[in-house]
């Protein structure tokens, strides 16, 4: 194992996950940022792809397992792994062990990972206990508590906490925050009518909150809520990942 | 009719859609407040689970301890293989009390069986007491589509038009004035029927008792004022004793409605003592399986936990969004999405378990813990193993899992498929029509990936910067 | 063909995995939970339970009024139905048939209540300060339509006979009966339904009103 250079705090396996590999590189940067001011150096194993929540969520067990088993493996030499996702950290901390309820060996490697996993604000507010964070955001924002964060992992005052460190933020409440925002992985695109009717009344209620800006934690809500709201020809609503917004503006390299 | 079908239907329907987001979230708030008059909830909750989960354990000796001491009390205990049989038991039990009318308390579980409609063609004509429930009764038998608030998707206006046509009254719109009407038509049949039907809440072991809960006293009448009482209950809904019970009533009305206690809480034990004022002559039992005991020892025993309190269905965004009927059976909601494939065949409820977002709202609320995600992910499994989701659904799992395994190959397909939707997206941030998600873009956009992926950007920068 | 009991139980022992000889060891298991019964957490009041029955049960919607001793119980049922216009009329149960009512000027009938009763008077096994609950016996001296049929229910509650919680009453009950009453009634106050668009409306089936007598 590569030593984390003088003064670090510990190396940090970020995982990435594969929508924002795919959709939205700057979140992961944004969680690079944060990390490395949070005083740790952060190692992005480069063999990384998904967690295995499609198929474990389609009934494909096989698939997840199979997934699970590579994250496993590429992840466990941390001393901690931290995902930008409430739901992919969720699926690590929360499923992995029960993936391998008949296997002993993996079960244990599985609950060992678990225990070091954290959803990137869980990890700056609950472990490396940060004050400060470089974002320089001016405005009104409102957060909406993402499904797997909040009930898998608990994840609703360290947002919140870490927003309050930027003197330039305006937090505001949002009705039913906690309400599910329609999105559900497949669900979305299996059952649109239902999944679309839910999303407009978390739409609605963000354009209630008065907040121009609505942050929140994982990005298959986010493409959902901005899709909804531009579908409606709401071009003004920014929807920004938390990370972005606690990172502020990134290098250009 | 198709779930889809059924779906859009209630979608388009905007009174029903009225109806669904006026009492969207009270019922949550009510519980969430009423939590606050119990200590420390979350040991009530444990203990009520642990209480649930052990009685699974040992069913079959409950059931007989249960059995022994109900009729050594002098009540008479029935078992029913499933609906048709316990309609049967039923009917033979009218007959044998020679009972022309029967008073109802609502049960689920005569719902399940269809019992209604077994002894009309019995030629005994069952009453619906419950308001709720009478209500659709009155409206051509119309199901139920929540488990203890039975109309919710109606409004005082349809109650009230209703009523009128088959009444034959003036229309009032006042709920005050429509409940008094529907007790004036209902107090004589309590005085007049021979029989009185209940569900249970509860089987006590240590007293081979009864316990139902209502607020209406409707549960009270049908089991007082006829001559025959018959409780028709699942098998797994034995508990151990009086202590348990009142630990489940703390649990119970609050997940319900909000309320501490529910107006009223009937422990009935046997038939009317000699020299008793009033009760029942005859109390029977009718132990219903109807697919439950296949269910112990395997991965959805946890479901026969379920105390019938709706909290799922009441913190559930599906559920708010498409109403109970859209689930086509008797039970709504989470539960249901759980219990109907499992009580009627994986095939004939292919959407339920697929029809959520797994928000776990429902999990979370749940007296008794059941883990209700879980579940359906396992229905899911189940579904994948016996072939009944698409081929295209499972090929594309299946590839998915068989690139992610291979990160050169996956890191060349992330390379594609920025290209492909950068593409699609014609040189503006957004996606208005996809090939691939037609579902997605129904209903919202989807947006431009960035130019280059994570990994592809990370790469470079590492580079750069000699690493 | 096999009876559905059998059908039934022998399938839930197939699933438990059950083996005949196991059957008297859970027997015996189960027996031994009965007996070592215990009551679930529960919440704890400091200060006076009859303070917190009656602060409980007006949350109910029950009112309540307060009396020194059982010989003052008939006139003061007579001044509050009179005072709330109720009328005189009343059913009592014959567990109250010892307390003077003749000097009441209530129209007193002594036993069960029927379908046109307007008030019915009975006692109270045991009353739960937790949620401000009566808990009712059913019996030849305590009819259960007494608190069911009439529209106005009044409940005398000895001051003594407060309990903190269900359990207690259990526990109570567990000793006090030699024969287990055919129905125990957990009453908090009026009928009411919200089955019409989830407004409270009291009176569904049951009493409209219920008042509580406490007594000592
Ligand atoms: S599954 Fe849980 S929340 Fe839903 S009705 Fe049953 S007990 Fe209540």
């Amino acid at each position: 194992m590569i030593k984390p250079p003088p003064g670090s705090r510990g190396e940090v396996g970020l995982f990435v996950t594969c929508l924002v590999d795919l959709m939205r590189p700057s979140i992961a940067f944004a969680a690079l940022k944060l990390i490395e001011a949070a005083g740790y150096t952060p190692v992005v194993p480069d063999t990384q792809t998904c967690c295995g929540q499609p198929g474990h969520n389609a009934g494909d067990a096989r698939s997840a397992r199979a997934l699970a088993q590579k994250l496993i493996a590429e992840f466990e030499r941390f001393p901690c792994i931290v995902a930008p996702s409430g739901s992919c950290a969720g699926m690590i901390r929360a499923h992995y062990p029960h993936l391998f309820d008949d296997d002993e060996g993996w079960r244990a490697r599985a609950e060992a990972l678990a225990a070091k996993t954290f959803e990137l604000t869980q990890f700056l507010a609950d472990v490396a206990g940060v004050t400060e964070v470089p974002g320089d955001f001016v405005g009104a924002v409102t957060y909406h508590d993402s499904c797997a964060g909040l009930r898998e992992l608990g994840v609703k005052r360290q947002p919140r906490a870490l927003l309050d460190r930027m003197p330039g933020v305006e937090q505001r409440p949002l009705n039913e925050c906690e309400e599910c925002c329609g999105f559900g992985g497949l669900f979305s695109v299996k059952y649109p009518d239902i999944s679309g009717a839910i999303a407009q009344r978390k739409c609605d209620n963000i354009r209630a909150s008065g907040a121009g800006t609505v942050a929140l934690g994982d990005l298959g809500c986010m493409m959902n809520i901005e899709g909804r709201l531009r579908r409606n020809g709401d071009e003004g609503t920014q929807v920004i990942h938390i990370a972005e917004l606690l990172a502020g503006r990134l290098d250009p390299d | 009719m198709h779930f889809v079908s059924r779906v859009r239907q209630r979608l388009d329907d905007t009174e029903l859609q009225r109806n669904l987001q006026r009492t969207r979230g009270r019922n949550a708030a009510a519980r969430l407040a009423s939590l606050a008059s119990l200590d420390d909830f979350d040991a009530v909750r444990e203990r009520a689970t642990e209480i649930r989960a052990s009685v699974l354990r040992d069913l079959d000796v409950w059931l007989e301890r249960f059995e022994a001491e109900a009729t050594r009390r002098g009540a008479t205990v029935l078992w029913a293989r499933d609906g048709d049989e316990a309609c049967r038991l039923v009917i033979d039990i009218a007959r044998r009390h020679d009972v022309k009318t029967v008073v109802k308390a609502k049960s689920m579980v005569s719902e399940e069986a269809g019992l209604n409609a077994a002894l009309e063609a019995a030629g005994i004509r069952p009453v619906e007491t419950d308001l709720g429930e009478y209500i659709l009764q009155i409206n051509d038998n119309e199901p139920p589509s929540h488990i203890i608030m039975p109309v919710i998707h109606k409004s005082k206006e349809q109650v009230s038009e209703l009523f009128a046509r088959v009444h034959g009254t003036a229309a009032k719109t006042d709920i005050v004035e429509l409940t008094r009407e529907a007790r004036e038509k209902l107090r004589p049949e309590f005085l007049g029927a021979e029989m009185g039907i209940s569900g249970g809440n509860f089987l006590i072991a240590e007293t081979g008792s009864v316990a139902i809960v209502t607020n209406e006293g409707n549960g009270r009448m049908c089991t007082t004022m006829p001559r025959v009482h018959v409780a028709l209950t699942g098998i797994e809904k034995v508990i151990p004793t009086l202590d348990d019970l009142a630990t489940l009533l703390r649990i119970l009305p609050r997940s319900a409605t909000g309320q501490a206690i529910s107006n009223y809480v009937s422990l009935l034990t046997g038939p009317k003592h000699e020299g008793d004022a009033d009760g029942p002559e005859h109390m029977y039992f009718v132990l219903v399986d109807g697919g439950r005991a296949d269910l112990i020892g395997g991965d959805f025993e946890p479901m026969l936990r379920c105390i019938r309190c709706g909290a799922c269905m009441n913190h559930c965004p599906v559920y708010q969004t498409i109403g109970g009927h859209s689930y086509g059976w008797v039970y709504p909601g989470p539960m249901g999405s759980v219990l109907t494939p499992l009580y009627q065949g994986l095939e004939k409820a292919k959407d339920l378990p697929q029809a959520a977002t797994l928000c776990n709202q429902c999990g979370v609320v749940c007296p008794v813990s059941i883990p209700l995600p879980d579940l359906m992910r396992k229905l899911r499994e189940k579904q994948v193993d016996a072939g009944l989701r698409p081929w295209s659904e499972r090929l594309s799992m299946r590839l998915w899992a068989w690139v992610a395994q291979r990160p050169k190959l996956y890191a060349r397909g992330v390379r594609f498929a920025v290209r492909y939707l950068r593409w699609l997206a014609d040189g503006r941030d957004r996606i208005q029509a996809m090939g691939v998600a037609p579902g997605w873009t129904a209903e919202r956009d989807f947006p431009a990936p960035a130019a280059q992926s994570f990994r592809d950007q990370y790469a470079a920068r590492q580079r750069r910067a000699g690493r | 063909m096999s009876s559905a009991r059998d059908d039934i139980l022998g399938r839930l022992r197939q699933r438990i995995g059950r083996e005949p000889a196991g059957a008297p060891a859970a027997h015996a298991r189960v027996e031994q939970v009965i007996a070592a019964s215990q009551a679930g957490p529960r919440p704890s009041y400091d200060g006076d339970l009859a303070a917190r029955f009656i602060e409980r049960a007006k949350a109910l919607i029950s009112t309540v009024d307060e009396c020194a001793a059982p010989a003052d119980v008939p006139a003061r049922c007579a001044h509050w139905l009179i005072g709330q216009g109720l009328g005189r009329q009343v059913v009592v149960s014959p567990a109250l048939a010892g307390l003077d009512w003749a000097t009441s000027g209530l129209d007193v009938r002594i036993g069960a209540a029927g379908g046109d009763d307007p008030v019915g008077v009975t006692g109270c096994f045991r009353a739960i300060a937790e949620t401000g609950t009566l808990m009712l016996c059913s019996g030849a001296q305590s009819p259960a339509v007494n608190s069911l049929l009439p529209q106005t229910h009044i409940a005398v509650v000895p001051r003594e006979h407060i309990v903190a919680d269900m359990e207690a009453a259990f526990a109570v009950a567990r000793d006090a009966f030699e024969r287990w009453p055919r129905a125990l009634n957990f009453v908090s106050g009026p009928s009411r339904t919200a089955d019409i668009e989830q407004t409270i409306v009291l009176g569904a089936h049951g009493p409209y009103r219920v008042h509580l007598l406490i007594v000592g």
